[in-house]
């Protein structure tokens, strides 16, 4: 299998039968605690006792009503800490409470559906009676997607613009393809198209008051979703390093047609990647994927304290990366060329806990040492431009240049603009912007009723 | 829901608006609970049947046991359950709340007596108060009294009198509840037409022991220290249940409307009843495991595949698998296949061998070294075992084989006992029927 082909295709899913054989398990509980775990009220006990009861159209229904990216949730979600976490199924009991059973597998039942939806053609939605009102929407990550197809179910005319060459945001650009395929995004985003909403893709909306113009353009509301893509860095500004990458533009290289040229750079290098997270995770197994000779994931604190969840630690364990714990990079070695040559790291123990709960790394001092390495992915946050707030000047930002929104409506500091996702959250998971899509689209409606 | 068709069903000229009732039992005892039922959506109630004050009804303690299977819970549930043990007052002033409150939810009254006077006296009650529709309980599965209950349905003269002298007392339609604890159900429902029955529901429960007690030896529910052959009822009732129904509904000289009853939780289950002739259908097992939320996924799955065939009605769905329903003799046996095997799906368990070899065919080797089943396809009887056991879906599939394929007869064990054998052949003509 060549390197690509590993990256082409994400494992299969359940089938039909393994789908009810799980759904039987369902305990089918009077309050339903996993309906309760999910951030975009995707029902779940609903959709699995549709399931359970043979109702399958009905189910895809219930998902798809509730979630319009209901497939790429249930793939991506961390289920374990959401829907799964307090599912009666594992048995937990003041007699037991390690528990005796495994929870309902809720995110493989989930994309099982949205899989069947699509081989049995089943359509959920009615074409809606058409309105007169115009909503534009910016990024086509989860949040756009979520609020442009909420909209357009109630026949408003939506369009989304995208700044890269095709929609989907961090779907298509931020993660790998062997946990989430182009395929299954293509059929995410047919399934919105389908809505009747319409995609401007290479269509920024950045310059001087870019986004609030569209309010003078026609548009009769804005929703900003344009999502977090700068990086940030360690790396002082002006400096040029061959062979440092942000995770941002490694993993959209694997996707945006730069796979062999990406693939080149790693293959047969030590490769290192700093952070902790999710996105960290995601940098380090496919490095692994791309044939690194070794790969080395740098992190200030210890295994406990990283924000990555419990199973894609121990996947990248067995995937055969090195964990560098306790270890804090403070600069970047360079040869000849600006040539990246290694990475100057000041050893670190635990201190008191900061403002998240984990405790602080404090650096000891006189342990600085230089690692060789041939490439650095920096996997720690993505940040909004720094000239960002001047495409929306008058709606309030934060010190982070974040978007100040209510958290409850996505409404910004200016009437007809509405905002959600990481550029409001900062970086969040794929189904809290879904849920703050709905929410913006839900005050959209009623603030254009008024 | 996303689709509008019309779930609604004229039974006995009555309307309801979905064909999905709750039936005479536990789940039918209050108005509280038939509020409930039909805020969840049910489209009407068959009342727990009435008593008459007569007799004290008390309940066994405990009253039920089930059989489960595997890991699947109740796939039959036991009972020793009495008609209602409420003051027919009471029953009647639930009518009243559920009328006033619920004009469009038909309220269907079951009622159970010992004597023509008895039935008379609820028919009418029932009828004074409300009821749009009588259910003649014939059919309870644990009387004791000759006459009553089961035992009432198969004595058919009496079912036919009662039948009777309750027409002739009331205007609204009557429908007569059939036992399953017979042969052929069409002897009694003629009985019940003659008697001016305008409708039969069928099963009632199956009589049944759930378990036996290895500790104590009672069979179960073990009501302190005695048990009692009772009313079974559940998914495993189902296929009893489609024989009854479809055996009436065949029937030209009965030509009655029929309430299909029996191991209901879904829409399919629904929609085997109704293709097979029933126009409503009613339910109590599936309320007894699940609760009556599950009238939601019988209204979604029976409207989606209605909108997906383009069916309008309910009505145009009756029947509709009676033409395909036939005595097995006119099954076309010069048409014979196998099964075929996607060997690539195969996760190699082998339960397929082992069916065919101690159950069928012995058309299977087990290729140990591989852990593959190969098929000898000239010895499978396509009596799909294998695909039934088979844990991966659309491995084994049926295949028609060509009308000069002829399959190996059976192997003898050992042929040279052929000589042995006592045996003159059998020259008799006789007639193609049964005669002593």
């Amino acid at each position: 299998m060549s390197n690509l082909d590993k990256f082409r295709a994400m494992a299969a899913g359940l089938d039909l039968s393994q789908a009810i054989a799980e759904a039987d398990r369902c305990l089918l509980c009077h309050d339903a605690p996993c309906s309760e775990g999910c951030p975009a009220d995707t029902k779940p006990a609903e959709f699995i006792r549709k399931l359970r009861f043979k109702n399958i159209t009905g189910a895809i229904r219930t998902i798809k009503e509730n979630n319009i990216m209901g497939g790429a949730c249930g793939v991506l979600c961390p289920t374990a800490r959401l829907c799964e976490q307090k599912c009666s199924a594992m048995f937990k009991s003041q007699n037991r409470p390690e528990g005796a059973d495994r929870p309902i597998q809720i995110g493989k039942i989930q994309r099982f559906l949205i899989e069947h939806s699509w081989e049995r053609g089943i359509r959920i939605f009615e074409k809606p009676e058409l309105r007169s009102e115009k909503i534009a929407v910016v990024g086509s990550g989860p949040g756009g997607l979520s609020c442009a197809a909420e909209l357009a179910k109630d026949g408003y005319h939506v369009t989304v613009f995208e700044a890269r060459p095709e929609p989907g945001g961090v779907l298509r650009y931020g993660v790998v393809s062997y946990r989430f395929d182009m395929n299954f995004l293509k059929h995410e985003i047919a399934d919105v198209e389908a809505l009747g909403v319409k995609f401007q893709c290479n269509a920024p909306i950045t310059g001087n008051n870019g986004a609030e113009k569209l309010l003078e353009d026609g548009f009769d509301a804005v929703f900003l979703a344009p999502g977090l893509w700068d990086a940030a860095t360690i790396k002082p500004k002006g400096k040029d390093i061959e062979g440092l990458f942000s995770s941002v533009d490694y993993l959209s290289a694997l996707r945006d047609g730069r796979f062999d040229e990406m693939e080149k750079k790693i293959k047969g290098k030590t490769v290192a990647v700093i952070g902790g997270g999710s996105v960290a995770m995601d940098c380090i197994e496919s490095a692994v994927k791309l044939d690194a000779k070794d790969v080395y994931l740098i992190y200030r604190r210890s295994y406990s304290q990283m924000p990555a969840e419990p199973d894609e630690r121990i996947e990248a364990q067995e995937a055969g990366i090195h964990f560098l714990l306790l270890n804090q990079p403070v600069d970047y070695v360079t040869g000849k060329k600006d040539r990246l040559k290694g990475l100057k790291l000041v050893r670190t123990r635990l201190g008191e806990p900061d403002e998240s709960g984990r405790r602080r790394p404090v650096e000891i001092s006189g342990s600085e040492w230089i690692m060789d390495v041939d490439v650095v992915i920096e996997a720690i946050g993505n940040k909004a431009p720094d000239e960002s707030p001047g495409w929306y000047p008058n709606v309030k930002v934060d010190e982070k240049k974040r978007i100040k929104a209510d958290p409850e409506t996505g409404k910004t500091s200016v009437a007809g603009i509405f905002a959600g996702g990481d550029i409001v959250r900062g970086p969040a998971l794929v189904v809290q912007a879904v849920q703050d899509g709905k929410a913006a689209a839900r005050a959209i409606k009623e603030y254009l009723n008024k | 829901m996303a689709n509008n068709v019309d779930l609604s069903v004229d039974f006995c000229g009555i309307k309801f608006k979905n064909p999905f009732l709750l039936s005479s039992s536990p789940v039918s005892n209050s108005a509280e609970m038939v509020a409930r039922s039909f805020d969840a959506g049910w489209g009407g109630v068959v009342f727990k049947t009435l008593n008459s004050d007569r007799l004290p009804i008390i309940h066994p303690s405990p009253r039920m046991h089930c059989v489960h299977y595997g890991s699947k819970k109740e796939m039959a549930v036991q009972n020793v359950e009495m008609i209602s043990d409420r003051p027919l007052k009471h029953n009647l002033m639930e009518f009243l709340y559920l009328k006033k409150n619920y004009p469009d939810h038909p309220i269907i009254a079951s009622i159970m007596g010992f004597f023509t006077d008895e039935w008379v006296y609820l028919a009418k009650a029932a009828e004074d108060n409300g009821a749009d529709l009588l259910e003649l309980n014939f059919s309870c599965p644990h009387m004791c009294i000759e006459g009553a209950g089961h035992k009432v349905g198969q004595a058919f003269q009496l079912l036919e009198g009662f039948t009777a002298a309750v027409k002739e007392t009331v205007s609204i339609p009557v429908m007569a509840k059939m036992t399953p604890n017979i042969t052929d159900m069409n002897e009694p429902a003629m009985y019940a037409k003659k008697g001016g029955a305008d409708a039969i529901s069928a099963i009632n429960t199956v009589r049944g022991i759930s378990s036996v007690g290895l500790d104590d030896f009672v069979p179960t529910p073990n009501v302190f220290g005695k048990g009692a052959i009772s009313g079974t009822s559940g998914p495993a009732v189902r296929p009893i249940g489609l024989n009854f129904i479809a055996s009436m509904a065949e029937n030209d000289e009965l030509n009655l409307p029929l309430s299909g009853i029996g191991g209901i939780e879904t829409w399919i289950d629904t929609l085997e009843y109704i293709l097979l002739g029933a126009s409503t259908i009613q339910v109590t097992t599936g309320i007894m495991h699940y609760g009556y939320r599950i009238v939601e996924d019988m209204i979604e799955g029976l409207s989606d595949f209605m909108a997906e065939r383009g069916v309008g009605r309910i009505s145009d769905l009756i029947g509709k698998a009676l033409p395909n329903l036939h005595e097995t003799e006119a099954f076309d046996l010069e048409r014979q296949g196998i099964t075929q095997y996607d060997l690539d799906k195969c996760i190699g368990c082998g339960q397929c061998y082992i069916v065919c070899r101690d159950a069928a065919g012995q058309a299977i080797e087990w290729d140990a070294e591989r852990r593959r089943p190969n098929l000898i396809e000239d010895k499978c009887l396509s009596c799909m075992l294998c695909k039934f056991v088979c844990p991966v879906p659309d491995l084994i599939s049926y295949k028609e084989m060509p009308r000069d394929w002829k399959r190996q007869e059976t192997a003898v064990m050992d042929k040279r006992l052929e000589k042995d054998v006592k045996l003159e052949p059998f020259t008799k003509e006789g007639p193609d029927e049964c005669v002593i």
